[in-house]
Parts: C-alpha cells; sequence; structure tokens
C-alpha cells in the first residue's frame, strides 16, 4: 500500500515535441542493449585496437619532432619496422614515396603539415577499415537481431502502434539504437585517436592542419553506419526468431567476403602480370617504386595505399563500404573505383529501408 | 445528445475486407460517453473496429471519428486521446513492470521525470506493489493485466479501450479491475469501451452494449433497453405463504405465475396496483423481499442477436 494514495488523478501537462517517441525508443533500447554483458565486452574491446594504432601516431609525431621523418623514411622503405606494428612504416613508405604536390620551394614546417595530413589520413582510414569495421560486424550482430524480432515475437508492436508512434518514429529509434553502437566502436576511438595525435604532437597548429579529419571520421563513419545499420534492421524485421537474424547478418557478411575474395584471387590466377581491371592495368596502376611489405599488405589496402581498382568491391558490404571511407577521407577519388561500391550500398540501403517499412507494421495488416 | 467533438467514436458506414474477405460489413454505430460494451463472437470484427478507431488499418469504405477527429487523418492526435489495453500479452522483455509503463508514457509524449512520477501513481492505484520492480516477462497474469491497464491510462486518455480485461484474474481482482473501469467512467469523466465475452462483466457495468457478428452490427442500445423484454412484467421475491398470496393477488384481479418456490411474475401495475400487491402480501402473510420490473437476460439478447438472421426471423414469425 503506497504511503500517499492519490488514487486516479487527471493529467494535464505539457506533452513533448514531435521527437520524444524516437528518443524515448532510442534510450529505452540502449539501456536494454548494454544490460548484456557480451555486448558491454565487445565494446570495451573495440576501443584497445586505438591504443595500438597510437603508438604509430607517437612513433610519427615524435620523428617530426626530432626532424628525422627522411631516415625514418628510409628504414621503412626498406622494409623495417618503425612503430612497432609495421603499420607506419608501411603508410609512410608509400606516402613520401610518391611525388609531392607541394610546391619545392615549400618551408619544412609546411611539408611536416602536408605529411602529417597525408599519413594521419591514412593511419585514421586503417584504423576505420582494418579492426573497427570487423568489431563492428560483430557489436551489431549481438545487438540488431533482437532490436524488432524481439518486439514482433513479445507483441510490443502494440506498445508503440496504439499510441502516437508513426512506424517511421519507431525505425528511427531503432536506428538510433544501432547508430549509437556504431559510434561507440567506431567514431568515439578514432576521435580519441585523432585527439590523441594532437596531444602527442609538439605543435598546437597541428588542430588547424588535422581540423577537417574529425569531420572525415564522423561522414566515414554515417558511410559505414547507414548500409549496416539499415540491412541488420532488415534482418531483424524478417522473423520472430533472432537466432535467424544473426545468422542471417554474419552469413551474408561471410558469403560476401569469400564472393569477393574469390572473385579476385580468380581474377589474379587468370592472368597474373596483366591484370586488367576496368580498363586499367593493375601493374601500371601501381607505384613502380614500392611495393608495400607483404607482411603488412592487409593494412597497406585497409589504409587506402593499394592503387589497383577492386571491380568486385561492389559484391561485399565489407570491401565496399571500405572504399567509401577511402573516399570520404579523399583517400580515393578515382570515380571508376567509386562509382560500382556506391551504388551498391544505395541500393542495398533503400531496399533494406523498404523491406523495414513493410515488415514493422506488417502484424496490423495480419 | 451528444454531437461532434463530445461524442467519443462515431462510425458511419464503415467497411473493412482483408482480401476477399469483408470483416466490416456497413458498421454505423456510435460510442456515448460511459461504459460500453462491445461484444460478439470470436472472428466478429471487434479487434478491427478497435483497429479502425486506432487508424491502423485503411478502411475500403465509411468514415470514422474520435471526438471529432479523423483517425486516418490525424492518427497521433486521436492515439493521445485513447489508451488500449490489448487481450494479448504485449511488452517490451527485460523491462520492469515500471519501467514498462514509464515507456509508455513518454510514447505518449510525457516527459521523463513525469512520465516516472506518472507511472508510480497509476501503479499506486492498480495495486501493483513492490511487484512493479520485477521484469514484466516474470509477471503473474493478473500482475501482467494491471501494468498494461496501467500502460494504458498513464497519459489520461479521454477514451479507453480494454480487450478482455478480466481474463485470468481471480475474482477479487476481477471486482478491482471492474471498480477501477467504474470509476474511471463515473467519476473521471472517461469514456470505456470494453471488448469481452463474459457477458455478466457486461451486464454488471456497462451502460451501452454493441453486438457485433460476421463484421456487421447486430444490436446496439442501453443494456436496459436491450433487456427489456416484449411483454413488461414485475418479478415479486416473497418468503411465507406463496400459493395465498397468488390467491390474494387473484382475489385483487392481479394474474400471477408461479416462477420457482418463491417467485412470482406479474403483469406491470401502476401506483394503484402496486398499492393492491402490498395489500394482498399483508393479507396473506407473506413477506415480499423483492419487487422489480423484468429483465431479459443479457446472454440471452446475446444469443438471439448474433444467431444467423433467417433463424431470427423463424423464431419471430
Amino acid at each position: 500500500m503506497p504511503l500517499h494514495d492519490v488514487g486516479y488523478r487527471a493529467w494535464q501537462g505539457r506533452r513533448t515535441g514531435w521527437w520524444a517517441p524516437a528518443a524515448a525508443i532510442a534510450t529505452t533500447g540502449i539501456r536494454l542493449a548494454w544490460t548484456s554483458r557480451w555486448l558491454r565486452r565487445a565494446v570495451f574491446f573495440a576501443w584497445s585496437p586505438a591504443l595500438v594504432f597510437a603508438a604509430s601516431f607517437f612513433a610519427f609525431e615524435q620523428a617530426v619532432d626530432e626532424g628525422r621523418i627522411t631516415s625514418m623514411v628510409e628504414r621503412a622503405a626498406n622494409g623495417r619496422n618503425v612503430d612497432g606494428i609495421g603499420l607506419l612504416g608501411t603508410v609512410l613508405a608509400n606516402t613520401l614515396g610518391t611525388p609531392s604536390s607541394l610546391d619545392p620551394a615549400a618551408s619544412r614546417e609546411e611539408e611536416n603539415a602536408h605529411t602529417r595530413r597525408l599519413v594521419w589520413s591514412r593511419l585514421l582510414l586503417a584504423f576505420m577499415r582494418a579492426p573497427q569495421a570487423v568489431l563492428l560486424t560483430v557489436v551489431v550482430g549481438l545487438v540488431a537481431p533482437t532490436l524488432i524480432s524481439r518486439d514482433l515475437r513479445a507483441r510490443a508492436w502494440l506498445v508503440y502502434f496504439t499510441r502516437p508512434v508513426s512506424r517511421w518514429e519507431y525505425i528511427v529509434g531503432k536506428i538510433l539504437v544501432l547508430t549509437t553502437v556504431v559510434a561507440a566502436v567506431t567514431v568515439l576511438p578514432a576521435l580519441a585517436l585523432w585527439l590523441a595525435g594532437v596531444l602527442v604532437s609538439p605543435s598546437v597548429w597541428v588542430i588547424v592542419e588535422t581540423w577537417d579529419l574529425p569531420l572525415r571520421i564522423i561522414g566515414a563513419s554515417v558511410v559505414l553506419a547507414i548500409p549496416t545499420v539499415l540491412l541488420a534492421l532488415a534482418f531483424s524485421s524478417l522473423t520472430a526468431e533472432s537466432r535467424i537474424a544473426t545468422f542471417a547478418w554474419f552469413a551474408t557478411w561471410a558469403a560476401c567476403w569469400i564472393a569477393h575474395s574469390s572473385l579476385t584471387t580468380a581474377d589474379l590466377v587468370a592472368t597474373p602480370t596483366e591484370a586488367t581491371v576496368m580498363g586499367e592495368s593493375m601493374t601500371d596502376a601501381l607505384d613502380a617504386d614500392w611495393r608495400p611489405p607483404q607482411r603488412f599488405h592487409w593494412l597497406a589496402r585497409a589504409a587506402g595505399l593499394d592503387t589497383a581498382i577492386d571491380r568486385w568491391s561492389w559484391l561485399s558490404p565489407y570491401h565496399a563500404i571500405g572504399i567509401l571511407q577511402a573516399w570520404t577521407f579523399g583517400v580515393e577519388e578515382r570515380p571508376k573505383a567509386i562509382a560500382p561500391p556506391a551504388v551498391s550500398m544505395v541500393v542495398v540501403s533503400l531496399l533494406a529501408t523498404a523491406v523495414l517499412a513493410w515488415r514493422v507494421t506488417a502484424p496490423m495488416r495480419a | 445528445m451528444t454531437t461532434g467533438f463530445d461524442l467519443p467514436v462515431r462510425l458511419d458506414g464503415v467497411v473493412k475486407r482483408y482480401g476477399g474477405r469483408t470483416v466490416l460489413d456497413r458498421v454505423t454505430c456510435e460510442i456515448q460517453p460511459g461504459i460500453t460494451g462491445l461484444v460478439g463472437p470470436n472472428g466478429a470484427g471487434k479487434s478491427t473496429l478497435v483497429r479502425a478507431m486506432l487508424g491502423l488499418v485503411r478502411l475500403a469504405a465509411g468514415h470514422v471519428e474520435v471526438f471529432g477527429r479523423d483517425p486516418a487523418q490525424e492518427p497521433r492526435e486521436v492515439r493521445q486521446l485513447i489508451g488500449v489495453v490489448p487481450e494479448d500479452e504485449c511488452a517490451v522483455p527485460g523491462l520492469a513492470a515500471v519501467e514498462m509503463v514509464r515507456y509508455a508514457a513518454r510514447l505518449s509524449g510525457l516527459p521523463s521525470i513525469e512520465a516516472l512520477r506518472r507511472a508510480h501513481e497509476v501503479l499506486d492505484w492498480c495495486d501493483a506493489g513492490q511487484e512493479r520492480y520485477r521484469p514484466v516477462e516474470t509477471l503473474s497474469v493478473g500482475m501482467r493485466q494491471k501494468v498494461s491497464f496501467a500502460a494504458a491510462i498513464v497519459h489520461d486518455p479521454r477514451l479507453v479501450i480494454l480487450d478482455e480485461p478480466t481474463n485470468g484474474l481471480d475474482p477479487l481482482e476481477r471486482r478491482a479491475m471492474l471498480d477501477r473501469l467504474t470509476t474511471l467512467a463515473r467519476e473521471h469523466g472517461k469514456t470505456v469501451l470494453v471488448s469481452t465475452h463474459v457477458l455478466p462483466d457486461v451486464q454488471a457495468i456497462c451502460d451501452r452494449v454493441i453486438v457485433l457478428a460476421a463484421g456487421r452490427v447486430r444490436l446496439q442500445g442501453s443494456i436496459d433497453e436491450l433487456t427489456r423484454p416484449a411483454i413488461p412484467r414485475l418479478r415479486l421475491e416473497a418468503t411465507g405463504p406463496i400459493d395465498r398470496l397468488v390467491a390474494q393477488l387473484a382475489g385483487r384481479g392481479i394474474d400471477a405465475t408461479r416462477h420457482g418456490d418463491t417467485t412470482l411474475l406479474l403483469p406491470l401495475q401502476d401506483a394503484t396496483g402496486r398499492e393492491r400487491i402490498w395489500d394482498a402480501a399483508r393479507e396473506s402473510g407473506a413477506v415480499i423481499r423483492a419487487l422489480h420490473p423484468t429483465h431479459e437476460r443479457l446472454e440471452d439478447v446475446f444469443l438471439r442477436a448474433i444467431a444467423p438472421r433467417d433463424e431470427v426471423m423463424h423464431a419471430a414469425s
């Protein structure tokens, strides 16, 4: 028995705005998702690569501070590990191995600023592509499948649609849940990495030189989030069994990856010396003076250092999103490379949105 | 007469089809302030009717108005005026009962802190006790029903729609639930629509009833009107020498029919006639326990209403 039972009372307060239902769905969804011990572990683990990449930033800024960039580049060109993880050497060898776009008469400070922009962009791109995109797949796979399928199973759609909640507000609320997860796994660690770079840099002007990188990080995360979030929610909306949605999510990524790898390998085997891809010779496209050290080739690719156009990228979400992220960081600018994955991801996003819009109100039509 | 924005619900020639099946067939009815019972056999179209009021289904024809608003045009505004207790369990797994009610309040547009305060208030009114802190999926059927009810009224709707509200409740809880509905309607001016199969519940609390069968409104009106027999009679319950009472009544020109050991059915009387009944009782030594106009049982009215039309015609002839 309550101490002050006031009985039933009318309520005449002021109602919140149009954004309130989506915000309520998002905050409640995040809170429920966060109760999963596995999600907490995964998000915690997702920050650990940032510590490793911070070492590259530190090594680079130390070299800049001590004026030994040239010697570091030489060591990197000889395949030496300059930061303990091999990534910085890979990036430096390629970045400073290409002809500089700077005026030959540029001062040392200007050259350092130009080098820093290139190196930081590639380090951040590698960070977002290699560890974070893979971890994101796992984290979204933990959260997304239950988001809508659980509502279908528990008939919770009645909770929403008998109230002033439209299906688009419901969908936006669920998207916000996953977007928060994406932010926790990609945006925030990448921004923290940029901030770490600023802190270990000897010059405060580094903020001015790299001011656009936080925006590019957010842009790259949006490119990553839109198709993945919509696809994951579409799977979740197709079944009341979250296990099936989980399986569909991981199976899609794995199958697309395998298909991409198989077709790319088949291309290389068919024309090992002259892999002509979309009218451009792969060997010609590569820098004649430089090849990334084989043991760090995957990092070179992640950092956008592989200049060959991947003609099967549109087939695999991981590879398609990677190219679009490279475009966001200004690393990839060739329309032939960007257009197929862009079209592919737009189509995937539109299809997923259509499925979502159709499925979330399906129980009401039954 | 209630009109325009005061009339809670008005349906005019509503037709809804799912594929080739007509679920609502030219339904025309009004839901007046007070408590209305919506009764009908399974598959009669009750749930679809409720969905039409919420603007959740697209109608093939007809028009719905809820407090003067069209749910198809203004679904958000209409749903803010309505609270729904669905028959089936529906909850967000993982939330405690109080969180569930608070969530419902936030979805209905209450600010976060106010939603929590209001959730506790309505759960107090529903006697939810400390059970409110348990996850909804672990609650008993009766407690879940309370949570659903609290979630439906937490935003103070003008119209409360309940689908089988006493399902799974023990007799005490059932009585308490019916009392709460009566309080909402009588003391707080809410319009309550109860969709149920439990006709005694309808007869106990409802002012009006709508009988729906095969997608059509078969009967609607106040309970008093619908249960009034074709030939009005008085029902007299007495103890003592019933046979002598019958004889005394006959001597006063009142033809009484025995209906059980202690009950008589009499023709409806005016004030003078009722005076003669008391005189007869005094003379015979019988004690009158009750004297009131007869009513048909709602169940009989319902069964007659949902019978196929040709059967009804046959019975009438």
